[in-house]
């Protein structure tokens, strides 16, 4: 078990003042079979406190509104995770599972992706199949920043051969969708690493089992789990709704590090 | 509900405002197109140039015969009387459930005679039941709404723009005197925050010697 | 049976109909039209009896497509014992995996159903499409009663019919059983929208505050009206006419400037009942239509009593063989077109066309649905003094409160054109009251 520390502030900046924001944050890493929230510290720049709930993935939701003229916007998460090196989260709820096995959203496998997945030709068990389909994507993508978008699809991704973890995970899951095995994506963070990070769960045998195709590792106890979707719409970090602003700047600084 | 919203407001206004400025407007188009039956008679005559400048538009219709079509019945034209017409329409639409279908009602057959007042070749028959309309749709209002609030935003729109074309209009003293007069309950009672100082500063600058018409209306628009 | 003075009076109906503003929105070449919406006086008469036999199918359906609801956003029992396939419900456009795990007031999903019926030539009534979203339609029978009853009363003096101008009571009593405390709203997407004087016409009968998306706030997990001078009023119920994509730009589509944003988190907590509830397209698809009479079985463990037309699924083998060898009796449908788009009748193809569409329904089977074209019961219209046999349907609503309620009346429509079986106001065609008859 590692105990682990982690750090999210996003900063907003608006060229021209905002009279009224809203805004929804899933931030909060849930408990789950590989870890424990310790404790947290939430800061908003928001003068109300922010209301709480869940959406239907368990996700947890900071929402609330910001009234009167602001030009900017922040948020600071900050807190211990307990890490276990559980091989697999537990199925949860059989009534759920269904919709990890369509295509859906950013998800959707075109023609060049299904013709891609004719030539894996995957064996095995499904562990066996999900461990394959990483390697192969790990050999046969390429990493590059700035050349997708948040709303790029796998299929676009694919064609273009090269993007970030979150294109590597949607890809994964489309490749594993079609294959029969129900996959979702993650949002989280990773030890090391200056940014959010995205990775892909696929249920296997007797539970979910994590891949982080972007680095072609199991995922044990480096990565802390935010949020947990269809695709990447279903787990957005923020979204923010407001009149007025201008030009929007963003900044969002992240560190994870390991805990003595 | 027992309160109402900015916009709910907002529209109890104007629908006041443009109901009145129709009314009005069609008054005096009355009077001027009359005078327009003998123009050609005498030399030197132009009814309608005097018209735009008494209530205050821009004169973009170059003869008599363009504007006597023009600024009745152009919907094009956003100071045609079928426009302001169509923005009273605008919002009550939007207020069914404030005002009732009954006034309601009133407003949408106004549209239905100045649609068929376009067409026709002696437009005041048609004319005349739009005022009837408007007319009616007034003493509903005043008879029928429940909430008294609702009623008085109303009429506080309907007594600014009368107020508002008086002054452009440079009516008498007495007269503008009396608008005034007629506003000042009715802003009281609507519930809408307004600046009691511009009821009786209009009232100085009506009776001074020289009447500022011009800031009569800019008072009178910014009231609220 | 029935005085026909009324017939006489068409014009006045129709002129009283304008000068309340009956009218529908439509687009055409991006500009906005308001339209009349033609009123034909010759009424539809249902008997007492055969109402009644209407009215027991029509909450029968209603009460199983509500359990429906529940079930698919929770258990999914009915998936899980293979009555429904999974296929049918994830991969339905109008599943909405928010909704899962979210208890509406009361339970109650479908709380306005609007069931559309025709009645073929052999009598028998068939089900053709089930409306849980947004069904609009019921103010228009209901202005028209009381338009018909102004121009001609000697018609009504003498004629046992119930009074259908109850609609607006009904639909209180529903809005009210599931309200959480506060008022009830009508919210709608503004007067561009098709149907904007239903939702004036209905806030004023029902007494309900109507409202756009900027008069409404949440606060605290609660929603409110916003005063002019700041004051709040608490909402409890909302009548939404807008469709679920636009409700909520903090929950579904972010572009949305006429929702209300975070109100489905208020209606998550359980502190506003939203009307009807979010996510009810997954249970009018035109796919899972095929499953209501198993739904019906299989939840309230009874015979459907209204029929279907015959439908089958190319999804399943043995159905797929039936289209093929019998696709020029056949109608198929897209089942994510709505409105009369996305029809096509087999016996009006090519060769070519039948050839390419065959290929399509093996691509994507689960897109399309086949029925046998039903042999319509036409009934009369006016045209000029005479009357002629038009295609007909019938809209039933379905209101669920306390327990479920069928309004004695319902929209019926008609198309103008005699070729035409497509009678929606959209694509031309007017409108006839129905009257039910109560003795």
């Amino acid at each position: 078990m590692k105990r682990l520390h982690f750090d999210y502030t996003m900063q907003i900046h608006y060229s021209e003042p905002v009279s009224t924001c809203h805004y929804t944050i899933k931030c909060i890493p849930p408990d789950t079979d590989r870890q424990r929230l310790e404790k947290t510290e939430i800061t908003l720049s928001a003068k109300e406190d922010p209301g709480r709930s869940r959406d239907s993935f368990g996700n947890q939701i900071l929402y609330g509104r910001v009234e009167g003229d602001h030009t900017d916007f922040s948020f600071h998460i900050a807190g211990d995770v307990s890490v276990n090196r559980t091989a697999c989260e537990s199925k949860g709820k059989e009534a759920m599972l269904g919709l990890f096995r369509y295509p859906h959203g950013l998800a959707v496998p075109g023609e060049e992706l299904a013709a891609y997945y004719r030539t894996l030709k995957l064996t095995g068990s499904a562990y066996e199949k999900g461990a394959a389909l990483m390697h192969r994507l790990y050999q046969d993508y390429a990493y590059e920043k700035n050349v997708t978008d948040i709303h790029t699809t796998a299929e676009e991704a694919w064609r273009l051969g090269r993007g970030v973890c979150q294109d590597y995970a949607h890809i994964m899951i489309a490749l594993a969708r079609l294959e029969g095995i129900p996959a979702r994506y993650v949002c989280g963070m990773l030890v090391g690493e200056g940014y959010s990070h995205a990775w892909a769960e696929l249920l296997c045998e007797n539970g979910w089992y994590a891949f982080d195709p972007t680095n072609n590792l199991v995922v044990t106890d480096s990565h802390i789990k935010l949020g947990v979707g269809r695709d990447a719409g279903d787990c957005e970090i923020n979204r923010g709704v407001m009149h007025g602003g201008g030009i929007q700047t963003q900044q969002i600084s992240v560190s994870v590090t390991e805990k003595g | 509900m027992g309160i109402i919203s900015v916009e709910q407001t907002v529209r109890l206004l104007w629908l006041g405002r443009y109901t009145e400025r129709v009314y009005t407007t069609l008054r005096l188009y009355y009077s001027s197109y009359d005078t327009m039956i003998d123009e050609g008679k005498n030399e030197g005559e132009n009814a309608y140039a005097r018209f735009c400048q008494m209530i205050d538009i821009p004169d973009i219709y170059g003869s008599k015969e363009v504007f006597k079509e023009k600024y009745p019945f152009d919907e094009e034209n956003p100071d045609s009387i079928f426009s302001n017409l169509n923005r009273a329409y605008d919002n009550a639409i939007m207020l069914r459930e404030e005002i009732g279908s009954e006034a309601l009602s009133y407003i949408q057959l106004a549209i239905y005679a100045m649609n068929k007042a376009k067409i026709s070749r002696a437009p005041f028959i048609e004319l005349q039941r739009v005022m009837d309309n408007i007319l009616a749709f007034w003493g509903i209002a005043d008879d029928n709404i429940d909430s008294e609030q609702t009623r008085n935003i109303i009429k506080t729109g309907k007594r600014i723009e009368r107020l508002d074309l008086y002054a452009r209009l440079g009516v008498g003293r007495k007269e503008l005197y009396r608008e005034i007069c007629r506003l000042e309950p009715r802003v009281a009672r609507s519930g809408i925050r307004y600046d009691a100082e511009k009821i009786k500063y209009m009232k100085e600058l009506v009776e001074k010697p020289e009447i500022d018409y011009y800031k009569v209306v800019h008072e009178a628009e910014t009231i609220l | 049976m029935y005085n026909y003075e009324l017939l006489e009076h068409t014009d006045t109906v129709n002129e009283l109909l304008a000068r309340y503003g009956v009218k529908f929105g439509i687009y055409k070449n991006n500009t906005f039209k308001e339209q009349l919406f033609p009123f034909d006086a010759i009424p539809r008469i249902i008997e007492k009896q055969e109402f009644a036999g209407l009215e027991a199918g029509l909450k029968q359906r209603v009460q199983a497509l509500n359990l429906f609801l529940r079930d698919i956003y929770s258990d999914k029992k009915i998936v899980k014992d293979g009555v429904v396939p999974e296929d049918f419900i994830f991969a339905s456009s109008g599943y909405m995996a928010e909704c899962e795990g979210v208890i509406p007031p009361k339970e109650v999903c479908s709380h306005i159903s609007g069931i559309d019926l025709v009645q073929g030539k052999d009598r028998q009534w068939y089900v053709l499409e089930d409306n849980l979203r947004v069904p609009s339609g019921a103010s228009y029978p209901m202005i028209a009663r009381e338009m018909c009853r102004r121009s001609s009363p000697s018609t009504f003096e003498n004629t046992l019919l119930e009074d259908n101008r109850n609609y607006a009571q009904l639909l209180r009593r529903t809005m009210d059983y599931v309200n959480t405390g506060g008022h009830t709203v009508i919210l709608t997407p503004g007067r561009y929208n098709a149907a904007y004087f239903e939702h004036s016409y209905l806030a004023e009968k029902t007494g309900a505050h109507l409202v756009s998306g900027a008069e409404l706030k949440v606060k605290e997990d609660k929603l409110y009206y916003v005063g002019y001078d700041g004051r709040l009023e608490r909402i409890g119920a909302v009548y939404r006419r807008i469709s679920d994509e636009y409700l909520d730009p903090m929950n579904f589509n972010p572009e949305s400037v006429i929702g209300i944003p975070h109100i489905y988190d208020v209606f998550r907590k359980g502190n506003v009942a939203l009307i009807n509830a979010p996510g009810n397209g997954v249970a009018d698809d035109k796919g899972i239509y095929y499953f209501v009479p198993k739904m019906i079985r299989y939840y309230l463990d009874e015979e459907p009593i209204l029929q279907n037309a015959p439908t089958y699924l190319p999804f399943y083998k043995k159905d797929m063989q039936y289209v093929r060898e019998n696709f020029d009796r056949l109608v198929l449908k897209d089942v994510a077109e709505a409105g009369g788009y996305g029809v096509v009748f087999g016996e009006k193809m090519s060769k070519g066309q039948k050839e390419e569409f065959i290929r399509l329904l093996k691509r994507e089977p689960r897109r399309f649905i086949a029925q046998e074209v039903i042999d319509f019961l036409d009934i009369d219209i006016l045209d000029g003094k005479q009357t002629v046999p038009r295609k007909a349907d019938l809209r039933a609503f379905v209101l669920m409160a306390d327990e479920p309620l069928v309004w004695k009346s319902g929209l019926t429509r008609f198309s103008r054109n005699p070729d035409s079986f497509i009678v929606n106001s959209s694509q031309g065609g007017g409108f006839k009251d129905t009257w039910v008859l109560s003795q």
